[in-house]
């Protein structure tokens, strides 16, 4: 199959069991929603499909192949790319230079062109592009994360709450952007703390609470406040 | 935790102390000399661990604090009659001031322990490699100043005629004092806090801990411990510039490292182990029967044995030999009580 | 003492010409410190050895009566290799010790490469035979500057404008520039861990090949502690420039080298043997005024040690 499957995943670190037993599948062309409160053990599980947290337990496929014990540069250039949290930015590089590491995850799986996306997706970052990126507003700078993911040409997208600490209209900006990303046929795994929006936004959504799935919601449950409020205090 | 069941954390360096003086009076006149050679190294590598055990900071500048106590010591017992000739140039106060023996090393660890105040004053400010770099160059300074200044010492000929006062008895008893303030200081609340610093500097200053006044405290005593330290090497054999620069600020480090930085175990363990290894290599260079193998080894395998072995020590085991645990009798996680001590006196 | 300073000697372009030289050579010195630094948080206090080594290589390559070239090529296929083993068998077990670990490590690796050297090629010092003569002085616009401060001043220039070439036009040096601001981030983007770090290691090697070269023909006196004391200044001058960014880390390299040659050009006769002292004084009032480096805009990552 194509696409991304978590089985069963297990990640600790020393004594704390960060996530337990999960199992998801993001399919190319599909968002899939990950919600819950802090240290529900989101950010763990993006890190563990890079291969940057410790796996204890499960598997993790790529396109049916297990990636578990890959080093994060390997899982990058098998095609998946990652917005991590906080976004990352290199802020003594120019934004053009921020796109070009992205092309590090390329290597010569694709020959896609992962930088005329990320230019056409988001124009500031060529109206910007000798600039460094340290002086970008927050919006701007998600942006250029999002699009130095996509300069890979990536089959998988992990988005670690991209929309931390931005204005709402920038929020419509982010989120419009993924909406065309899977258009594109690209697989996004997005974990997020506005529970109810990326719901509406996702194809599937779980809510995850110390580690361990709770519920899965489509796209319609996002009026049923009920359902998710009663998820996270579970 | 009570006193009773902490006694062995001082007490088994000062028996490990005690018996290798014992060893070293139970061998040949010849051997004697590298036992006491090897319990100096001990009084100086406790020295050092009383501010980088207790800190967790880097210091290349020790030695230049036992550079300071042997030059004190050293200028200070030399036979008036002998000055003109060992000090030429000497300023005209130190040519004329003589001090026993007991009172040099005295003054040596007082004036060890100025210097390492006035040096640490500004110096304890900076963390990192910053703080690497600048005790690094203290020690070329003081190295540089002392190697080639008459006014207060011998500049290039090193010392001579300084009374060899340093025995087996002499050099068991200052180690015994070091391992003893050593450990009274890393018991006081001064010691405390600044292991709570090295744990957590973040909770330690929210705590209401001054880093930069525990560093100083911690720099100072370990000066002047070094400066005694210096006073016990000067009256052991004649020394020059260049005996207290970079080799010895290596093997000390390595002593400490092989041991385990964090506890004053781990110092006397290092010093003791690296030292036994060191000079059995040097000792072997006219040949040595072991166990009726004869053996034959060349000059400077004494050093690459050394630095082989602290780069695997360092590798497969880098808390050293001892974990830079103490031994004592069962314990919690004393780190984070010591934070909560702290947190509660100030 | 200190104020015997006063009567300067003049300030001559000889002078000055060996403090560029002098400059030069330290400036690639940083570099190769400063790369390896980026990438792996590693203070290589053992880079002064590769140094000896080289130096050894051309002495000895003179005494089998080696051609000039065949000598320097020696000279860089020794540190190479040794670059490489010292990576091998120490950086690399050691790669996620703490930086202490790591400098101590490094020491310790000095201290036995020294020691070897002595064990090996005993303690009269060696020199590199006809190299020496790139000593003799040319005449520029009446100007009497020797050949060798001549070359060294050009080839470090050539190099930094290679290196910086390296670092800002190829994707190789802009993963290594990202790489020393935050592998993390750099490794999650596809950045390759290993070819970043061979890639600094082997570039710092051919640099304290270089370096090796000119120190050699400038003193010209091969011993077990060749190249210590001065990497022990140029690491003081990495420090002092900012030890994370190549350009201040080059500029502090370049600025002691200079400042000590100048200052050894300028000291009266009887003063010169504080040079040391002069030197690391600056130091350490500049490392007080400005702890995270001269050449550095705000605050630098610098580890705890």
């Amino acid at each position: 199959m194509t696409g991304l499957e978590v089985e069963n995943l297990s990640v600790r670190y020393g004594a704390v069991e960060a996530v337990r037993g999960l199992s998801l599948e993001v399919r190319p062309g599909q968002i899939v929603g990950l919600i819950g409160p802090n240290g529900a053990g989101k950010s763990s599980t993006l890190h563990a499909i890079m291969g940057s947290a410790p796996i204890t337990g499960g598997d993790v496929r790529l396109d049916g192949t297990s990636i578990v014990g890959r080093r994060p540069e390997e899982v990058a250039r098998r095609g998946v790319a990652l917005v991590p949290e906080g976004r990352r930015i290199f802020g003594e590089l120019t934004v053009d230079e921020n796109l070009r590491l992205g092309l590090a995850g390329r290597s010569a799986r694709t020959n896609g062109d992962g930088l005329a996306r990320a230019h056409e997706l988001f124009p500031i970052l060529r109206e910007f592009r000798s600039r460094q990126a340290g002086v970008l507003s927050g919006g701007q700078q998600q942006q250029l994360a999002i699009g130095r993911a996509l300069a890979a040409d990536p089959e998988i997208l992990l988005l670690d709450e991209p929309s931390l600490g931005l204005a709402p209209k920038i929020v419509d900006i982010v989120f419009e952007a993924l909406t065309q990303i899977r258009d594109a046929g690209l697989a996004v795994l997005l974990v997020e703390q506005r529970a109810q929006r990326t719901v509406a936004l996702a194809d599937v959504s779980h809510v995850l609470a110390n580690g361990e799935l709770r519920l899965t919601l489509g796209s319609k449950d996002a009026a049923d406040t009920e359902r998710l409020v009663a998820a996270y205090l579970a | 935790m009570s006193v009773a069941r902490r006694l062995p954390e001082v007490l088994v360096p000062a028996l490990l102390v005690v018996a290798t003086a014992l060893l070293g009076l139970a061998v040949s006149n010849y051997l004697e000399g590298y036992f006491v050679n090897t319990l100096v190294k001990v009084a100086i590598v406790v020295g050092l661990y009383v501010f980088i055990g207790n800190s967790g900071v880097l210091s290349f500048g020790q030695i230049s604090f036992v550079a300071v106590g042997a030059w004190t010591a050293g200028v200070l017992t030399v036979p008036r009659a002998d000055k003109p000739i060992a000090f030429p140039g000497i300023a005209h106060f130190l040519a004329t001031t003589n001090v026993g023996n007991s009172a040099s090393l005295a003054l040596a660890a007082v004036v060890g322990g100025v210097f390492a105040f006035a040096v640490g004053l500004p110096l304890m400010r900076l963390s990192g490699l910053a703080a690497g770099i600048a005790t690094f160059a203290v020690l070329e300074i003081t190295n540089n100043v002392l190697g080639y200044e008459g006014l207060i010492g011998p500049a290039l000929n090193g010392f001579s005629s300084v009374p060899p006062t340093t025995g087996i008895w002499q050099a068991t008893i200052g180690c015994l004092i070091c391992i003893a303030v050593a450990y009274a200081y890393q018991r006081t609340r001064f010691g405390r806090m600044l292991r709570a610093t090295r744990e957590d500097p973040a909770a330690a200053a929210a705590a209401g801990i001054s880093i930069h006044r525990q560093r100083l405290v911690a720099f100072t005593l370990a000066g002047a411990l070094a400066g005694f330290a210096g006073g016990l090497y000067v009256h052991l054999q004649p020394l020059a510039a260049n005996d207290l620069f970079l080799d010895l600020t290596f093997i000390t480090l390595a002593m400490l490292v092989v041991g385990g930085s964090g506890s004053l175990l781990g110092a006397v363990v290092g010093a003791l182990a690296v030292n036994g290894i060191y000079t059995f290599f040097t000792a072997a260079v006219n040949t040595v029967d072991v166990f009726g193998w004869h053996l034959h080894v060349r000059a400077g395998t004494a050093e690459i044995v050394l630095g082989v072995l602290m780069v695997l020590v360092l590798i497969l085991r880098p808390s050293g030999l001892t974990g830079g645990r103490e031994l004592s009798l069962p314990r919690r996680r004393r780190a984070l009580a010591d934070l909560e001590k702290a947190r509660a006196t100030t | 003492m200190i104020l015997g300073i006063l009567s300067l000697q003049p300030l001559t372009w000889p002078t000055v010409a060996t403090a560029l030289a002098l400059g030069g050579v330290y400036a690639l010195m940083a570099v190769g410190i400063g790369l390896v630094f980026g990438v792996l948080r590693l203070v290589n206090f053992a880079y002064g050895q590769l140094i000896m080594a080289g130096g050894y290589a051309l002495a000895y390559g003179s005494l089998w009566n080696f051609a000039t070239w065949q000598s320097i090529l020696l000279c860089f296929g020794v540190v190479l290799v040794l670059t490489v083993l010292m990576d091998r068998l120490v950086f690399r077990p050691l790669r996620t010790s703490s930086p202490t670990v790591m400098l101590v490590a490094t020491f310790a690796v000095a201290f036995l490469l020294q020691n070897i050297a002595l064990l090996k090629f005993g303690p009269l010092s060696k020199n590199v035979g006809s190299l020496a003569q790139l000593n003799a002085p040319w005449d520029i616009f009446g100007v009497q500057i020797k050949e060798i401060a001549v070359l060294a001043v050009v080839t470090a220039l050539g190099c930094l404008f290679i290196l910086q070439l390296l670092l800002t036009r190829t994707p190789l040096g802009l993963h290594m520039r990202a790489a020393a601001m935050d592998f993390r981030t750099a490794r999650l983007l596809g950045v390759r861990a290993n070819r970043v770090i061979g890639a600094a290691v082997i570039i710092s090697g051919l640099l304290a090949a270089t370096s090796a070269v000119f120190l050699s023909v400038q003193e010209n006196s091969i011993s077990s502690t060749f190249g210590l004391q001065d990497t022990i200044i140029v690491l003081a001058g990495v420090v002092v420039g900012g030890m994370n960014r190549p350009i201040p880390a080059t500029l502090g390299g370049f600025s002691i080298g200079f400042a000590t040659g100048i200052l050894g050009g300028v000291l009266p006769a009887d003063k010169t043997q504080y040079l040391t002292s002069f030197i690391f004084a600056a130091v350490i009032v500049v490392l007080l005024v400005r702890p995270n480096g001269l050449f550095t805009r705000g605050g630098g990552a610098v580890e705890r040690v």
